[in-house]
Parts: C-alpha cells; sequence; structure tokens
C-alpha cells in the first residue's frame, strides 16, 4: 500500500504541498497579461492532476530503492523521468487551456516562454516529488527494521525465559547415576536410597517447573533434596545449613528461581576447594519483602567468582521479567566464601 | 609385572567405581588413589605408574594441569562427567577418554588400549597444552620435587630464560620450570607481558623506566630497581604497548 494513500492525514499534508507549489507557480506565469485567478485556474487544476501523478513515483523507488541501485543509474531514471512527466504536464496545460478557451472564452495565449517556464517548473516538482518519495521510503524501511527488532526482542525473551525456568545440568545426572553404580556393589542400600531421591528429586522439578509460583517451603524443600544428592558425590566435602522464618515458607516465589543459585553454590563453591564447606540458605522476612541469602565456601586462591555465570544471569533476567522494580539479585565474591542475596515483594 | 595404577578423582565413590573397574581385570595394582590434583602431582612423580586414570574438573589443579606438572612414562586415560574436553584430552595424547558413569565394557577396551602401549612401548609422550600453544592462563604452575607452587600471573614480576628452564621471579620468590621462553610468552597475556629480550619476559606493571644508553640499546629499569636489558624488537613491542 502506498504510504500516502494509506492515511488520509498524510495525503492531505502532500496534496497543500502541492497546491503551495501549484500557487507559486501559477504567479510566476503570471506576467501581467493575465489575472491572478486566470493564472491559478489554469496552472492549479493540472498541477493537482500532476501531483496524483506523481504519487506512482512511489514505486519506481521501491523498485529500484537508493541503497542496491548505482546513483548514476537512478539519476539517469529520476531525469528521464521528469523530462517525460514534464513534458505531459506541458500538453496538458495546452489542452486545458484550449479547454477554458472553448468552454468559457478566455483569452489566455501561452507563449513559448510560459511554456518552458511550466517545463522546468514540472521537472522541479517531479524532483521534488521524487525526493519526498525517497524520503518516506527510508522513513519505511527504519521503521520496519525497529518493528522487526522489537519482535526479536519480545521472542527472545519469551523463549529465554522458557530456557532460564532452570535447565537441571546434565552433569549433575551423570555425575549422581556414576556415584550410584559404586555404590551399588559396595552398599546396594544406599545405592537405592540414591535411586529413590534422585527420582523424588526429578519428579519434583518438573512438577514444580510446571508451575509458575510455588511456596517458599516447596522451593527450599528442592534444594535439600538437591543438595542431599550432591551430599552423596562430596561426601564430607559438602554440608548443609537451611534457615528459614516459619513465616516466610508460605510465601510464593517464581519457581525453581533458587536452584541454579544452589547448584552454582556447589560447582563452583564446593567442588573447587579441597577441604569443601557449608552451603547456608537462609530466608528472612523483611517488611513487604522476602530476603534470602545463599553462600559457600570458595577457593580463598581462586581470584573469579560466579558472578557472570550464566545461571545467575538467568536468575536476574527472571527476577526482571517477573518484578523488575521490588526485586533484585545481588552476588559478591567476600574473602573466602561466596554470597548470593536476593530480595523478593512478598506478595507475588 | 603388574600394571601400576594412579587413580585421581576429587569424589571418593568416583575414585571407588574406577578401582572396581580395575580390580575387575588381571595383573593391576593400584598404587595410589588421590583425592586432589596435588596429591596426584606428588604420586605420579614418585610412584612412576604405568597408567593414570584421570578425572578433569577437580579443585585447585585440574587434569589437564596435572599432566602439564608431571614427567615420566604412562598411559592416561581420562574419566569424567563432561564430554567437551575429549579433543583437548586426545591432543595431549591421552589413550582414551571415559565418560562417568562409566561402564565396564568401555573401561575394558580402554584398559586394553592402554596396556598394549605399555608393553609395546607405542606410548606417546604426554603433551602439555602449554607446548601446544593453546593455552593461556591466569597463573603458572610449577613444581618443585613432590610439591606445586601456584603463582598468580599478576603476582609474576619477570621471566628470565635459564638454559633448558625459565626461572619466574614473583614477589621476591624465584621458580624454576622446565619450559621455553615462547610456550611461557604465549601463555602470558599479552597486554600484560612483553618480551622486552629473547631472554626476558616482564610484566609491564612492574615497569618504572625505559633508558637509552647506547645507540639502539635500552634499559628498562623495574619498580624494584633491578634492571634489564631491551632488544630493539623489545622496545618495538613495549612501545606498541605502552602507546595504546
Amino acid at each position: 500500500m502506498h504510504p500516502l494513500l494509506a492515511q488520509r492525514e498524510r495525503l492531505l499534508l502532500y496534496l497543500s504541498g502541492w497546491a503551495f507549489l501549484a500557487t507559486l507557480l501559477a504567479a510566476l506565469t503570471a506576467p501581467g497579461r493575465w489575472t491572478w485567478f486566470e493564472a491559478a485556474a489554469l496552472i492549479v487544476p493540472v498541477t493537482l492532476v500532476y501531483a496524483f501523478f506523481s504519487l506512482s513515483i512511489w514505486y519506481l523507488v521501491r523498485a529500484m530503492p537508493l541503497t542496491t541501485v548505482p546513483i548514476p543509474r537512478l539519476v539517469g531514471v529520476h531525469l528521464v523521468g521528469a523530462l517525460a512527466s514534464s513534458m505531459a504536464m506541458v500538453l496538458v496545460v495546452q489542452g486545458w487551456a484550449a479547454v477554458l478557451r472553448e468552454l468559457i472564452r478566455w483569452s489566455v495565449a501561452l507563449t513559448a516562454a510560459d511554456l518552458r517556464l511550466l517545463f522546468g517548473g514540472g521537472v522541479l516538482l517531479y524532483l521534488l516529488a521524487a525526493a519526498t518519495h525517497f524520503l518516506l521510503a527510508a522513513f519505511e524501511t527504519s521503521r520496519e527494521a525497529e518493528r522487526r527488532s522489537f519482535e526479536a526482542q519480545l521472542l527472545a525473551r519469551d523463549s529465554e525465559l522458557k530456557a532460564l525456568r532452570a535447565q537441571i545440568d546434565p552433569h549433575f545426572l551423570f555425575n549422581s547415576l556414576n556415584s550410584i553404580s559404586a555404590l551399588t556393589s559396595a552398599d546396594p542400600a544406599a545405592a537405592r536410597m540414591m535411586t529413590e531421591r534422585l527420582a523424588n528429586f526429578f519428579r519434583a522439578s518438573v512438577a514444580a517447573g510446571r508451575q509458575p509460583l510455588i511456596t517458599l517451603d516447596q522451593e527450599l524443600g528442592l534444594a535439600r533434596q538437591y543438595l542431599e544428592i550432591e551430599q552423596v558425590r562430596f561426601g564430607t566435602r559438602l554440608s548443609v545449613a537451611v534457615d528459614a522464618d516459619p513465616d516466610v515458607l508460605v510465601l510464593r516465589i517464581p519457581s525453581l528461581l533458587l536452584q541454579p543459585i544452589v547448584e552454582n553454590a556447589v560447582k563452583h563453591g564446593i567442588a573447587q576447594t579441597i577441604e569443601g564447606g557449608c552451603v547456608r540458605i537462609e530466608a528472612r522476612r523483611r517488611g513487604s519483602q522476602v530476603h534470602v541469602r545463599v553462600t559457600n565456601p570458595v577457593d580463598a586462591e581462586s581470584t573469579g567468582g560466579p558472578g557472570t555465570s550464566f545461571g545467575l544471569e538467568a536468575v536476574r533476567l527472571r527476577l526482571r521479567a517477573i518484578a523488575a522494580a521490588e526485586a533484585a539479585l545481588d552476588a559478591r565474591r567476600e574473602a573466602r566464601s561466596f554470597v548470593v542475596d536476593m530480595i523478593l515483594p512478598s506478595d507475588l | 609385572m603388574p600394571i601400576r595404577t594412579i587413580i585421581v578423582d576429587d569424589e571418593p565413590l568416583a575414585r571407588r567405581l574406577v578401582r572396581e573397574h580395575v580390580s575387575a581385570v588381571t595383573d593391576a595394582v593400584v598404587v595410589a588413589e588421590c583425592g586432589n590434583g596435588f596429591e596426584a602431582v606428588k604420586a605420579i612423580q614418585e610412584l612412576a605408574p604405568d597408567v593414570v586414570l584421570i578425572d578433569v574438573q577437580m579443585p585447585k589443579l585440574n587434569g589437564f594441569e596435572v599432566l602439564e606438572l608431571v614427567e615420566g612414562s604412562f598411559a592416561v586415560i581420562f574419566v569424567t562427567a563432561h564430554d567437551e574436553h575429549a579433543l583437548r584430552a586426545f591432543e595431549v595424547n591421552a589413550v582414551d577418554y571415559l565418560l562417568k558413569p562409566v561402564d565396564a565394557a568401555r573401561f575394558r577396551q580402554a584398559w586394553e588400549k592402554a596396556i598394549s602401549a605399555v608393553q609395546r612401548k607405542t606410548l606417546r609422550p604426554v603433551r602439555t597444552l602449554g607446548a601446544l600453544g593453546q593455552k593461556r592462563t591466569d597463573r603458572i604452575l610449577i613444581r618443585d620435587g613432590g610439591n606445586v607452587h601456584v603463582v598468580p600471573a599478576e603476582a609474576i614480576d619477570v621471566v628470565l630464560a635459564q638454559d633448558d628452564y625459565v626461572e619466574v621471579r614473583a614477589g621476591g620468590k624465584k621458580y624454576l620450570k622446565q619450559q621455553t621462553m615462547g610456550e611461557m610468552e604465549a601463555q602470558l597475556d599479552p597486554q600484560r607481558f612483553v618480551r622486552i629480550h629473547r631472554s626476558t619476559i616482564i610484566n609491564i606493571d612492574r615497569l618504572a623506566k625505559i633508558e637509552l644508553y647506547a645507540k639502539d640499546s635500552r634499559v628498562a629499569t623495574l619498580k624494584d630497581g633491578s634492571t634489564w636489558n631491551v632488544s630493539r624488537a623489545g622496545y618495538d613491542l613495549l612501545r606498541q604497548l605502552l602507546d595504546r
């Protein structure tokens, strides 16, 4: 659809621009021999027809965009267009003058100088219209690009949120199965218990993943189950402490939000230290907010923390999507520990 | 002669499983089980094993770093839950790469490969990632007998060529490491370390001044007062870095 015909306001603006130019042209061709009114009656209707005719430049601009067609060729095409259209306009003016003479016996006589002036005006008008259409095309293209990038952003955020809904690390499964395999011959009862824990954890996390919100009690339960399984793998290197105020347990939080933080605490904390330590989870109520803190030991000699890890970034994005203003995530490295503080509104 | 084997994994259960697989094959003896890379370096140096079964992900020193620090002729089999290191493993001439959970048939296959290489003496020497020029590191590992020093790159002041070794000076201490200057240069961050001379790499943060003392001959003074010759090529490198 032609962008000027698509909206009435635009078309009106376009035509009033032309009317102004037509009046100007009429003024130029009224060198005393004609009255103002005569000149306008001759020129303005023809120019307005010319205006409508010039709308077709749009299709030329579309077919030969500025970005792909070489400039000399563009200039050539539009120059030929300008000369041809202007020639046509001059012929139409002459015809219209004849009609006027026949119809109401006006004594309008067009001299060669008038025709030259009209021809020049026609060329200029064509070029002006072409420039307008190029501008319009550029405007449309940039708006289209903007719309597409916005759409892409929306799509990306959508799929991101799905992916971020805490994918359980497959290596967790492989390592757990390896532990079970080791226990099978040495301690069959422990192997069976580990199998059950693993099954329960996966079942619970799949169920939690289907719901957008679960209670903090459920989320902490999942974290506990996860850590119990990792305790089998890491033995004495991993101890766990969960400390939550009773009144926060019933509050609802986005499901599996804590899970990647706890996974990080094991993967980047416990697994990177020889002596291991305690993964501590605390949950407190502060007014209309819930404060959750996860602390884990880190290797004192390592420089980086898991602050830029994908897991934490995912949590941060989810928090922003869910409650941008009232939620926050802060992760910091201290001398021998890594601390993640999460603040959530209590009324989710 | 029984095959002398060392098992390295930071997880007790993972070690137990590998030990079980090893004990199922005849003629093998586990001479050491190590729970971390430091123990592994010491054990491999002291016990001269035929086969080393080693995890990649471990605290402080990972499996590749352990191999970088030890000498000797032994077959390496990686045992890990992560498949993404397989290519690197074969580049350092590992005999095989087993994924956890390890299955018995696959273990036997890897073991036979290792044993045949050990017995026919067709073992290819373990290559280090440093020698492959692949690894840029933020710390330098140096073995001193059975002990391992971990020197953070930012703590290094200068690295000097010493015959077949490089001497790493960091915080007033000197460490010798068997490596070439070229390998060392490739491992260190080029934004921070400059080879100012064939036999000298300096940490640019330690540089105090550069002086001309003869035509085409300059001397760099570090903040600790030590002075080092700067070659013409070295000066060009320094200037490139400092101009930026």
